[in-house]
């Protein structure tokens, strides 16, 4: 393809300005073999991008825009004959109101308080054992690499595979009755079952954490930990001191991750206990209720979730981001 | 110029992007356009029923037959039957069709259920079990009723027996809840210890999979002690008309949806239901003895191989006991003979029966509307009512049913020489069928809220708990109590959920 370029004429003026003023046709530009190759490499490429874009980009407009669109929109639906219709400008927020009338329910009370309670096990449990185990395998004590392999092995196992070591090791055949007797039959039954789901929780959520937080470690400069030995810090101060405010970026992370478990933890309960003797979580009810016609209620329970979760992670995001300067190393 | 570029990079992109999803789902197309194609839920009547179906459909008509199960079928089938369909026919448990044919995602049936049944000079309604028909209606997208489902197996629960172990013990099948109670305390008196030093009891049950199979027996002594109208009554979910002024055995003033959770009243409409389960904690809460130490903490593989190991006399189970069971046993063959008791009667019953609670009546076989051999799918149905495919249902699904009528299907061929086929097929065709199953909006539109057991909590495994706390609140009058207050707060909401 041939391309063309205008004539400019660079005029000057009486009063020494100069102005540039454009004429004649078009004239036409020549390329090169070198800059036809690149032409054809930038053709290349684009393709290339293209390509390579297309699959993410589908999948986002798809399983995100589109996903949580008809989300937003099955909340504001109700059954009509047979069909969920849209419920009307008039009683817009009819799911709404069933949603709060199910607060009335023991059980919907108590899924939101089991719900909230795996933000403690995920921020105030999982996330201070992970901080100290890291410090420890960060310190490089013995068999250092081996806790790092065995705290990781939880993460990269499938949960249902997880799910079931431990429950078979808590079985009345397993392992677990040598330790506790006749007792492990009602470990998963009864009042007893939500610990036993915190527990695991804690048990599998701990390598990730820990794999995380020691990578944040790892970039930790050596001449500041040199000048800790030098001046002979004890290891409590270096670690609150120096090492939490160093990985404090990574410990927000993983802070708003524990916080988000409240609305998204579902399989583990679904694995251990079927959502029974109170164990249902809010993840799980919206996965259960998807599984029905009434799609309306879960797509109202989630976007009641995000309206009031998504302004308190990114309070409790900023407040912690005051907590200490962004260190750049 | 260069943001131009940017644009039409951008433009490409996403047309690329929209078009690629689109393009794929216009590419399924199949290579034999008369073939048909079945999905079935993979679960306790295994694969070897539908392959022989269809090989025999396939010599018969010469069109081949690709059947495919899948455990995962219920988490695809909606998008399947709404957005474009890879088989012609689905089997399983928990469809929802009536919202699927109230959407037009269904075929209408109407004209196979006209249709004469090759070899039986019957039409496939009347092939069908009578309370079929009922239950495979709903109104369409047309706003016309119509048949859109056909009933897949006609279940049967209870309890299951160690025959061989009775006759050896001199053990007499117990017909009344006294004699059941009688025969627990002979089995525990007896002593009998295995080689492995295992003490013999009555009974074994996974307590953490499958507590709900001792509904199989609760809902029989329930039809017993309330018979089988008020309970099928009860499960349509309408309440009376005054909360505060009505006769619970007026079963016809049953006709106000919004008081519907007043049937879970104890003292009134419910009070069978909670004698029955008292029945129930009578013998095994109270008497842990009765059941293998920690039932309550057993998985369903424990409890079968408790069984199995003749460690237990009696196991509560439903018609896919005997396919289930034999995967645990050596060689894949249970090693002795076992079969279903009749549920023993209840004192103070008001039908003594026998009955037979339809265990898993929500099953259904259904066609999408979408479907690419919607003639080839009608055709295959109409030749599983035929009594050769119903005889190999029973054959290779090892005693389950097909929900078709079975008084004429000659299968003594089985029942002679399988005593669980033959107490399947007697308790079938000997007892009095009933069902929970509701066609009640609320039931559609709402997940495992409204059902017999108050959203779906169930209380057999914590009755059975060490923690005093926790057996006290699955205590009868506690458990009565609680259903009742829950299906109060809850009701007004589940009606709002079902657009009533």
């Amino acid at each position: 393809m041939k391309t063309g370029a205008l004539k400019v004429q660079r005029i000057e003026t009486s009063d020494s300005t100069i102005t540039e003023e454009v004429t004649g046709e078009p004239e036409e530009k020549v390329l090169t073999p070198k800059q036809k190759h690149r032409r054809h490499v930038i053709k290349q490429s684009t393709i290339f991008v293209i390509v390579m874009l297309a699959y993410p980009v589908a999948q986002f407009l798809l399983m995100w825009v589109g996903v949580n669109i008809n989300s937003i929109l099955l909340a504001f639906q109700k059954p009509v004959q047979g069909k969920l219709q849209f419920v009307g400008w008039d009683d817009l927020f009819y799911n709404f109101k069933v949603l709060f009338l199910s607060f009335g329910e023991s059980s919907t009370q108590r899924m939101f308080a089991v719900s909230a309670g795996y933000i403690v096990v995920s921020c105030f449990v999982t996330l201070p054992i992970a901080l100290i185990f890291s410090y420890f395998i960060f310190k490089k004590i013995m068999a250092a690499g081996f806790f790092k392999a065995i705290f990781y092995l939880p993460s990269v196992i499938p949960l249902v595979a997880l799910t079931l070591v431990y429950s078979l090791f808590f079985n009345v055949n397993g392992p677990g009755y040598y330790l506790f007797g006749d007792n492990v039959a009602n470990f998963f039954t009864g009042s007893s079952a939500q610990w036993m789901v915190y527990i695991f929780c804690v048990w599998a959520g701990i390598g990730y954490d820990v794999i995380l937080i020691t990578s944040g470690m790892a970039r930790i400069p050596r001449d500041i930990l040199e000048q800790c030995k030098m001046d002979g810090t004890p290891g409590i101060v270096e670690f609150v001191r120096i090492i939490i405010p160093l990985t404090w970026s990574t410990i927000t992370t993983l802070f708003i991750l524990g916080m988000m478990s409240m609305f998204n933890v579902y399989l583990q309960p679904y694995f251990l206990t079927s959502g029974q003797y109170g164990t249902m979580t809010i993840g799980l009810e919206i996965y259960q209720e998807s599984g029905g016609s009434g799609l309306n209620t879960p797509a109202t329970l989630g976007l009641f979730c995000s309206l009031i979760g998504a302004p308190v992670i990114l309070l409790v995001r900023w407040g912690m981001n005051k907590c200490f300067k962004d260190a750049e190393f | 110029m260069k943001f131009n570029k940017i644009l039409s990079v951008a433009s490409l992109m996403c047309v690329f992007a929209l078009t690629t999803p689109v393009l794929a789902g216009c590419g399924s197309s199949r290579s034999d356009s008369d073939a048909i194609y079945i999905c079935v839920y993979d679960g306790g009547y295994g694969t070897a029923w539908i392959e022989s179906l269809a090989e025999q459909y396939s010599e018969l008509t010469g069109v081949r037959v690709v059947a495919e199960a899948d455990e995962s079928i219920l988490d695809r089938i909606e998008d399947a039957v709404s957005h474009g369909s890879d088989y012609d026919i689905y089997m399983s448990h928990d469809i929802n069709w009536q919202a699927y044919a109230a959407q037009g995602w269904l075929e209408p049936l109407d004209d196979i259920y006209e249709t004469e049944v090759e070899g039986t000079g019957k039409t496939f309604a009347e092939r069908n079990l009578e309370q079929n028909l009922e239950y495979s209606r709903t109104t369409g997208d047309d706003g016309q009723e119509h048949y859109y489902k056909v009933c897949y197996t006609q279940g049967c629960g209870g309890i299951v027996y160690n025959i061989d172990m009775f006759e050896k013990y001199g053990w007499e099948v117990p017909t009344t809840y006294e004699e059941l109670t009688e025969l627990c305390k002979t089995i525990v008196d007896a002593n009998i210890i295995d080689d492995d030093r295992n003490v013999l009891v009555p009974f074994t049950w996974s307590g953490t999979d499958r507590q709900y199979y001792w509904d199989y027996i609760v809902f029989e002594w329930w039809a017993q002690l309330a018979g089988v109208d008020k309970v099928e009554a009860i499960c349509r979910y309408y309440g009376p008309e005054d909360v505060n002024n009505y006769d619970p055995n007026d079963l016809d003033a049953l006709t106000n949806v919004y008081n519907g959770y007043e049937l879970y009243n104890p003292d009134t409409y419910y009070k069978e239901f909670i004698e029955a389960y008292s029945l129930w904690y009578d013998l095994i809460a109270e008497h842990p003895e009765y059941s293998t130490s920690g039932a309550q903490g057993y998985n369903l593989m424990s409890a079968q191989s408790e069984f199995v190991n003749q460690r237990a006399a009696m196991i509560p189970y439903a018609q896919w006991a005997k396919y289930e069971i034999s995967s645990v046993a050596e060689d894949g063959e249970i090693p002795f003979n076992i079969g279903f008791m009749n549920t023993p009667t209840a004192p103070n019953a008001k039908e003594e029966g026998p009955f037979n609670y339809l265990v898993g009546y929500g099953d259904s076989m259904i066609i999408p509307s979408n479907a690419y051999n919607v003639e080839g799918a009608k055709d295959f149905l109409l030749f599983m009512a035929t009594y050769d495919a119903c005889y190999t249902f029973v054959d290779k699904a090892e005693g389950a049913f097909l929900a078709f009528d079975y008084s004429d299907v000659d299968i003594s061929g089985l029942t002679e020489t399988d005593t669980y086929t033959k107490s399947v097929y007697d308790k079938l065709t000997q007892s009095t069928s009933f069902t929970v199953a509701s066609t009640n909006p609320i039931t559609v539109w709402t997940s495992n809220k409204v059902m017999p057991w108050v959203n779906n909590d169930y209380y057999y495994a914590l009755a059975l708990s060490n923690n005093a706390n926790d057996k006290a609140s699955a205590a009868p009058a506690a458990v009565g109590a609680k259903m009742y207050a829950d299906a109060n707060a809850g009701w007004q909401g589940w009606c709002m959920s079902a657009g009533l």
